[in-house]
């Protein structure tokens, strides 16, 4: 079972450690402190972890949680293989065994089964109990290290993490969108030609909606994937206010005309 | 065309004030004066309502647009706004027009044009020189010639040297402002020396006619004209005359506003029709009957129930059954939450009743449309009250409009009046009803019809059309409180809830919300 996720097959860009989070990461890792990373969605929670595993050398299984990731996904399944029934294990029991680095991303989107699953294998014994299988005790392999990222709550299909859970991970790192010097910074890291100017604008654009957002006044708030993009849509030689309409703009019209108008007249202003 | 009325202006109003002085708390009010104020303290901008502006309805729309633009950057870039009233403040807060007007294009380029097209305006609505007299004239003309860079009308020469010896002075502290960053308390500090420059009484009063803005008949040839001065004048963007006088750029955000405001007059014209009236409320304020901890509380509290399904990749999904997945959690209901697909009509009554917990009825019932409209829940809202022996009928929300500040007023502006007819109301509003077909329908009451067997009949016709009718009793004690449970059980409805206290009905209100 492949637990890759297409969209974030990571570029090969040199990540900006801005706010000191890869530093913070490898002090708990030292410390063997599993680690939670709490911020809006695409603010560079995965990348940050995708190119922290090759520091330490690191091997990295990840799982991306939804509603619909199973507990079955963690824990594993009997197949037929051959004619014969054999138990596969899930990508939790084999992280365990091998002692890999565990990524579970939005970990705040999985039901309730499987966190129950999750918390069982965090506790302080790492060790979980096959009950799909044989029975057997899996006990975590020393040098296992999990990670852990959630998004706030006001994002979409997202719970409260139950307490208990929220305590297997004592270290938490907060990534936020970054201020706006910083985030121009990330982007040029992606163009070819100098747009800075244009480029402050976006995220100038970026920040007004995200603030609009965090007060429930717009449905949707752009990540720095927009700004990227918009950086990118630059780069291929479009308008500024064109770039602007077709990465930030246009998407609000699936939340109404009045949703996306609004938007419009904040981009005509500004551009 | 559609008169553009001003409820369909306060929405998006609103959000542009707010994005524009990156301040959430902003509000926005129209006054039938024809006055602008910018009130820092409480962040509250109040304009001249659209008709007092010259030019055809779009022009009055750029115009109206700018000026909320201006508004904002006050509410951005200012310490301090004073009166304008005397000299002194009106000197500053000319300045300070120009200083606002500086930073605030570094962030909203897109304005220019419609600076310009303003600017326009501006120098029509001043008065001509020779018809303002004494001192005033040399503090009008200096606000010309330090905003536009030109007078109207005629004055001594000696005269015109002072006013081009403090357009310069103040240009010069003005630039040393903006260079360092200072801002309204230090311009203040500069005010004095212009007022010698210009040699005048710092108190001297400012009539109204060079306050306000005078509504001097213009045609567009004459405000392109001056377009073209201005432009000339000014730096601004290109130099596309034509094209800032057609104003093309926000000719489609007029457009749509414009579409919303014919579509919320057919939904007028026909509630009328039937007998419904919406109020209205270009006067009203209704920050009296939002009360923010209860809101905040209420969403912090059903927060948890604000969960949608979410789309994700199948990453993981080797062995998934979509299908096999919904049915086990049917119609997305969580924790036997209305779903969002849910259609609810809520009936507010405003008997006389009411009247003594009206503040508290209006902000319960208030925080209850703003947490409906928070979890997504598609609703719309009534009212009704007896005035002169004649009951009518309120729309408060359209349950395909969004729940906004329009909402609120029109809330918070129906008095609390008369008996509780509920069998007439009930007819009155039936076409809607039986033309919106919600899945509840929720009343809220005193639970004391005057006609208990009228009303238990409609209610009866509208359970057989497949209306879930729901009830919520607002009794003045405990027991009270249960002889009104069993009267509203007697006619009939279906889920009923019945408290003693207002509040009480937001807390418990997704219960008898619930489908089940
Ligand atoms: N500090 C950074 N340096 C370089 N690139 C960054 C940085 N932060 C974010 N990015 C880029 O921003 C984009 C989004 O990042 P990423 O996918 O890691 O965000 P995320 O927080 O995991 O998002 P989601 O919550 O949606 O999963 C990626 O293209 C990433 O490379
Ligand atoms: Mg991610």
């Amino acid at each position: 079972m492949s637990a890759i996720n297409n969209s974030e097959l990571v570029e090969h860009v040199e990540y900006i450690d801005w706010n000191n989070s890869m530093t913070l990461l490898k002090k708990a890792y030292d410390a063997k402190l599993f680690v939670l990373i709490i911020g809006p969605k695409g603010t560079g929670k995965t990348t940050l972890v995708r190119k922290f595993a090759p520091i330490i050398h690191r091997k990295l299984d990840s799982i991306n949680f939804s509603l619909r990731t199973r507990e079955s996904h963690l824990i594993g399944s009997k197949t037929l293989i051959d004619g014969s029934v054999s138990f596969i294990d899930g990508i939790l029991v084999r992280s365990m065994k091998n002692g890999s680095m565990l990524y579970l991303d939005e970990i705040n989107s999985a039901e309730a089964d499987v966190l129950l699953r999750l918390d069982e294998a965090l506790d302080d014994r790492r060790q979980i109990v096959l009950k799909e299988s044989t029975g057997e005790t899996i006990k975590s392999h020393d040098n296992w290290f999990v990670m852990a990222t959630i998004n706030p709550l006001t994002h979409i299909g997202t719970k409260e993490l139950p307490p208990q859970l929220i305590s297997r991970f004592p270290v938490r790192i907060k990534l936020d969108y970054p201020p706006e010097d910083i985030e121009l910074k990330i982007i040029q890291k992606y163009l070819t030609e100098n747009h800075d100017e244009d480029v402050k604008q976006g995220i100038k654009l970026a920040n007004t909606l995200r603030q609009a957002a965090s007060v429930e006044e717009l449905y949707y708030a752009p990540s720095l994937r927009e700004t990227i993009a918009y950086g990118k849509m630059l780069d291929s030689g479009i308008d500024k206010k064109e770039a602007a309409y077709l990465i930030f703009g246009n998407v609000y019209t699936q939340w109404g005309n009045i949703e996306y108008q609004k938007v419009n007249d904040i981009i005509t202003s500004m551009f | 065309m559609a008169y553009l009325k001003n409820e369909a202006l306060i929405d998006i109003a609103t959000f542009l004030a707010k994005r524009w002085s990156e301040n959430i708390n902003t509000s926005v009010e129209f006054s039938d004066k024809n006055i602008v104020i910018t009130k820092i303290n409480t962040n509250k901008i109040i304009l001249p309502t659209i008709t007092k502006y010259a030019g055809n309805d779009f022009q009055k729309y750029r115009q109206f647009r700018t000026m909320l633009w201006y508004c904002a950057m006050r509410l951005r870039f200012c310490e301090k706004i004073l009166s304008d009233d005397h000299a002194f403040g009106f000197i500053l807060n000319t300045i300070e027009t120009r200083r606002i007007e500086i930073l605030g294009r570094r962030i909203w380029n897109g304005m220019d044009d419609e600076l310009v097209f303003n600017y326009a305006y501006i120098w029509n609505y001043r008065p001509i020189l020779n018809n303002v007299y004494n001192k005033v004239r040399i503090v009008e003309a200096f606000h010309q010639y330090f905003i536009i860079g030109d007078v109207k009308g005629e004055m001594s020469s000696s005269h015109f040297q002072k006013i081009i010896d403090a357009t310069k002075y103040s240009n010069k502290i003005l630039e040393e402002a903006i260079n360092n960053n200072y801002g309204t308390k230090w311009l203040e500090k500069k005010i004095p020396d212009i007022i010698k420059i210009l040699d005048i009484d710092s108190l001297l009063t400012i009539p109204i006619q060079v306050k306000n803005r005078n509504n001097n008949l213009i045609t567009d040839n004459h405000i392109l004209q001056t377009i073209i001065k201005i432009s000339n004048k000014k730096q601004y963007s290109e130099n596309y005359n034509e094209k800032i006088f057609k104003g093309r750029r926000i000719s489609e955000e007029y457009k749509n506003i414009i579409e919303e405001n014919i579509k919320n007059e057919n939904k007028k014209i026909y509630a009328n029709e039937i007998g419904i009236k919406i109020p209205s409320v270009d006067d009203e304020d209704e920050t009296s009957i939002r009360d923010v901890d209860l809101i905040n509380r209420l969403k912090i509290k059903f927060k948890k129930l604000k969960i949608n399904l979410k789309e994700e990749f199948a990453n993981v999904g080797d062995e998934f059954d979509f299908d096999s997945y919904l049915d086990k959690h049917k119609p997305f209901f969580l924790d036997n939450i209305t779903s969002i697909k849910t259609k609810i009509m809520i009936l507010l009554d405003h008997s006389s009743s009411i009247a003594k917990n009206r503040l508290e009825y209006k902000k319960a019932t208030l925080a209850l449309c703003e947490v409906l409209s928070y979890l997504r829940i598609r609703f719309s809202i009534y009212a009704f009250n007896t005035t002169n022996k004649e009951i009518t009928c309120w729309l408060i929300k359209s349950d395909d409009s969004k729940w906004d500040d329009v909402s609120a007023r029109r809330l918070s502006k129906i008095e609390a009046n008369g008996g509780t007819p509920l069998a007439e109301v009930y007819t009155k509003m039936k076409s809607m009803l039986y033309l919106k077909k919600p899945d509840i329908f929720l009343t809220l009451t005193d639970g004391e019809p005057t006609d208990p067997d009228a009303v238990r009949n409609a209610i009866r016709s509208f359970k057989l059309s497949n209306i879930r009718m729901a009830a919520i009793g607002l009794g003045y004690n405990t027991l009270h409180v249960i002889t009104i449970a069993n009267n509203l059980k007697m006619l009939g409805y279906e889920k009923i809830l019945a408290v003693s206290k207002v509040n009480d009905i937001t807390d418990k209100i997704l219960n008898i919300l619930d489908k089940k």
